[in-house]
């Protein structure tokens, strides 16, 4: 296995700052995760975090409107943003002469966004968003599925309860005002990760972060994320059905379990490859091959750290079967595997695949510095890039079975269940948001 | 929008790059071997390119290649489908297989220690296949099922009925190349046999092999896993493209729907068209970033969208031209005009150097980018193998879009865009659209319900 190297660095504004050298290909990477997502949104202000991660490619002092965009692009870059319930990450991958400008442009809009800011930026972000929800949601058959799963598997007040997208009516309420206050509360160097990844020239590349980032000010007073500590389990079975424009019925079954950078999480993770990954996976083979009862499968965890997540595995009807046969298999087979454990020719399969997709991952640098950044900005640990096979590979068939007989309980479930309108219906659309949302 | 800004870095001296050097050698059984050595790899890439794309079957069969090539991974004489999941997932390896019009695909990526147990898979996959007729039934009605779910899905209904559109009944690039379900539902093991062996065969294939492998042991590798692999292949037939032709809105319905699913376009051009590049490059300026004009007006201006592009979509022979956008329902209308505005545009005349510029410092900067993993250098192969393009196509790939300047890009603009007999084909809510268009008088307009269809 490749080992990544890790070098730390912290400017005195308390910006913590990650070099990770690979001169194969004349590209370098620049990754900036701030610790902010939608689980630090206020009340009446769901997809904020989004709605802003927008704004700051409206410009900012020295660049304008789109300019952030034309210039990478015209460098030959590649770049984007996205927003997730814990952190909103900024990344621009460019040939290796051009590592300043992306730092330019990265602190320009770190030191200098609200100049730029107006009424008729913040109202055209608001549009190209609420259509961004409608086309991924609300537009989409299953569409609405993480939003709510996200509503029922945590409590009103929980910071995952909502989505990252939000809902229309507070993405319509949102105002300059809230663009200021957001700004100046998260969007500073002592909030936020930088990686550098790939080529680049190590004394100069530091020499630039220092010159663009350190005359930032830090904010001492960044209100602490609220907590996302719940009861480990539901304390009872929860089940939605939904009405859908949808052709064919899908059942998607979800539990409460540790959140990421935990080892009951890292035993989740196995548990989702098991089940769901690859076609020697139990629920390909079972439900899809064997029994032919689903048309697809799916199953994996979501990697967030507040306190809880989930897993969610998925099931979509082939025609003609019944929505709750196939259920009923589903819940089967996740409870076969808490009964029984997975053998251990199973754990070998999924390690094997977990280890070739982590390097086919790691070749690219952009990919890299994303990890880098996350390992650092929610565990203040980078290291944690160089034991992702190991960490995978600890996980033995008796912690599988443990977690599954902590967690994947009838009393810790969420059923929903999607079905299809009648021709007459007026499918019900839901009104609220989610998924991870890029710019 | 581009003037110098005093506080932009410069840039420093770029550090050159090239396509990584790759070999090719026909075996005597007619198999063509690339190979691409890239030494500081972990990674290796192996595809096998194959003339059995859906330009090899015949239109009553329509869908037999897509399913013949998927039905490939579920099994070999020796494994059934689920052992031989196990045999390459233990490798850590996925094997896939699938098909597009102009070729069929079968490979993996693998870490380097696996990639010999990984080849000799692909070649029991390819030449001893299993054609289990559970599990060949059980692929056809996922498909159909898979057909069925992309009615419900607004951008995929709108790209089929696109097509239809566009190509009309005549061209077989009115349907998808995954078949249609009337032509897909009769299907048996029996013709996936047939269509694989005829089809499959070495004499018009390709391997590319990419990895921290040299020529030599790659060479020796495949020539004991393929090296008797035998037969000739017919080839593809030549797919006729005519135009169904004339402006004209077509509302796929879909009530209730919030946005609208617009394409608009007409009959492109094909993958050897001599004006690749300024084809390319115009698009670009068009519809192909962010800093488009489509995505600028629609989305950074207009707010109707989440993101407005246009491109083509070159195959062996004439492939679609398309702009393409999911717009508010409110808008739909209005985003239209705004849509065949940009194009009129674009024709009458040439693009601001700047803009242009914008484009084609983008597709030669991002070279490197692109061939920085073992899998995109192998796929750098692909177009040179299947179209049979110069063996120096990546060589001259960056002067030849540097080549391209205002003049060219809008020659290209005026040669093969057609907005004036453009298709205009929306999935949406017909009930609401369909007053403000007809008030906006462009082109008769049909209404037509997917289950009519």
């Amino acid at each position: 296995m490749a080992h990544v190297p890790i070098e730390r660095h912290q400017l005195d504004n308390g910006l913590r700052v990650i070099l990770s050298p690979d001169d194969r290909t004349p590209i370098v990477a620049v990754n900036l995760w701030y610790d902010v997502g939608s689980r630090n949104e206020e009340r009446g202000r769901t997809g904020f975090a989004h709605l802003f991660e927008h704004m700051m490619f409206q410009g900012s002092a020295n660049v304008a409107k789109g300019e952030h965009f034309a210039l990478i692009q015209a460098a030959g870059g590649t770049l984007n943003a996205s927003t997730w319930n814990d952190r909103t990450n900024y990344f621009d991958t460019v040939p290796s002469h051009e590592l300043e400008l992306a730092l330019w442009l990265e602190s320009d809009r770190l030191a200098n966004l609200l100049p730029a800011m107006t009424q008729e930026k913040l109202d055209n972000q608001r549009d190209v968003v609420k259509n961004e929800r409608r086309v991924s949601i609300d537009n989409q058959p299953y569409g609405t599925w993480e939003e709510r799963l996200q509503a029922l598997l945590w409590p009103e007040g929980h910071p995952y309860h909502h989505s990252t997208i939000g809902s229309m009516e507070d993405l319509s309420a949102a105002s300059m005002d809230d663009v200021s206050r957001f700004f100046a509360t998260y969007y500073a160097p002592n909030n936020a990760v930088l990686t550098v990844a790939g080529d680049f020239d190590h004394d100069a590349a530091l020499a630039g972060i220092e010159r663009h980032f350190g005359p930032i000010p830090a904010n001492p007073v960044r209100p602490p994320t609220p907590s996302g500590a719940v009861p480990d389990s539901l304390g009872g079975e929860i089940r939605e059905t939904v009405t859908d424009q949808v052709e064919l019925p899908r059942v998607h079954v979800a539990y409460r379990i540790p959140p990421f950078g935990t080892e009951g999480h890292q035993a989740f993770d196995v548990v989702s490859d098991l089940l769901g990954t690859g076609h020697a996976s139990r629920l390909y083979r079972t439900l899809v091959r064997e029994e032919q009862l689903a048309a697809d499968i799916g199953a994996f965890v979501f990697p967030w750290a507040g306190g809880s997540t989930a897993i969610a595995c998925y099931a979509t009807a082939r025609p003609e079967v019944e929505i709750e046969a196939l259920e009923t298999r589903l819940l089967a087979e996740i409870d076969r595997l808490a009964t029984d454990g997975p053998s251990e020719d199973e754990l070998a399969r999924v390690r094997t695949l977990h280890a070739a997709a982590v390097e086919g991952g790691l070749e690219q640098v952009g990919e890299r510095a994303d990890r880098i950044s996350q390992y650092a900005c929610l565990f203040d640990d980078p290291e944690q890039i160089n034991t992702e096979i190991a960490r995978y590979d600890a996980v033995s068939a008796d912690l599988v079975r443990e977690v599954m007989a902590a967690r994947a309980t009838a009393d810790n479930r969420l059923v929903l269940t999607y079905v299809p309108a009648d021709d007459d219906d007026d499918a019900e659309v839901g009104t609220d948001a989610n998924d991870e949302a890029a710019a | 929008m581009t003037a110098p800004n005093p506080h932009r870095p410069a840039p420093g001296a770029p550090r050159p790059y090239h396509f990584p050097a790759f070999t090719h050698r026909l075996l005597p059984n007619g198999l063509t071997l690339w190979v691409v050595p890239l030494p500081d790899r972990e990674m290796v890439s192996v595809h096998l390119l194959v003339d059995a794309g859906a330009a090899s079957e015949s239109e009553a069969e329509g869908g037999i290649a897509s399913l013949t090539a998927e039905s490939l991974t579920t099994g070999t004489k020796r494994l059934d489908g689920h052992a031989f999941a196990e045999a390459s997932e233990r490798l850590g390896i996925e094997l896939t297989a699938d098909s597009s019009w102009d070729v069929a695909r079968a490979g993996f990526g693998a870490l380097a220690a696996t990639w010999e147990a990984g080849l000799e898979l692909l070649a029991e996959m390819v030449r001893e296949p299993r054609f289990d007729e559970g599990e060949f039934d059980r692929l056809r009605e996922e498909r159909l099922a898979d057909i069925l779910q992309a009615r419900s899905e607004p951008g995929r209904l709108a790209d089929e009925y696109f097509l239809r559109y566009v190509y009309g009944d005549e061209s077989p690039y009115g349907r998808l190349s995954a078949g249609a379900p009337e032509t897909v539902e009769p299907l048996a093991v029996a013709q996936a046999r047939t269509h694989h062996d005829g089809n499959w065969r070495p004499d018009r294939s390709h391997l590319v092999v990419a990895g921290p492998l040299d020529e030599d042991a790659v060479t020796t590798r495949v020539a004991a896993a393929f090296g008797d692999w035998s037969g000739t292949s017919p080839g593809h037939r030549t797919i006729p493209v005519a135009d169904s032709g004339g402006r004209r809105v077509v509302i796929v319905d879909r009530p209730g729907s919030v946005q609208s699913e617009l394409r608009i376009g007409h009959v492109g051009i094909d993958r050897r068209h001599p004006d690749y590049f300024p084809a390319m490059v115009m698009a670009g300026v068009l519809g192909g970033t962010f800093s488009s004009r489509l995505n600028q007006r629609l989305r950074e201006e207009l707010g109707y969208t989440y993101g407005a592009r246009a491109a083509f979509d070159p195959r062996r022979s004439a492939g679609p031209f398309s702009a393409r956008a999911a717009v508010q329902t409110e808008v739909t209308a209005d985003a239209i005009r705004e849509t065949l505005d940009q194009l009129d545009k674009m024709q009458a005349a040439p693009p601001e150097l700047a803009e242009l510029r914008e484009v084609t410092d983008y597709m030669i900067g991002v070279f490197p980018l692109r061939f920085e993993t073992t899998m995109g250098a192998a796929a750098g192969i692909e177009p040179i193998a299947i179209y049979g393009l110069d063996h120096d196509w990546w060589a001259t790939y960056r002067d030849r879009v540097e080549a391209v300047g205002p003049i060219e890009a809008h020659q290209a603009a005026r040669d093969l865009l057609r907005p004036a007999q453009s298709l205009i084909l929306l999935a949406g809510d017909a009930a609401r659209v369909r007053g403000p268009i007809e008030s906006a008088d462009l082109g008769p307009v049909e209404v037509v319900r997917p289950a009519d269809s």
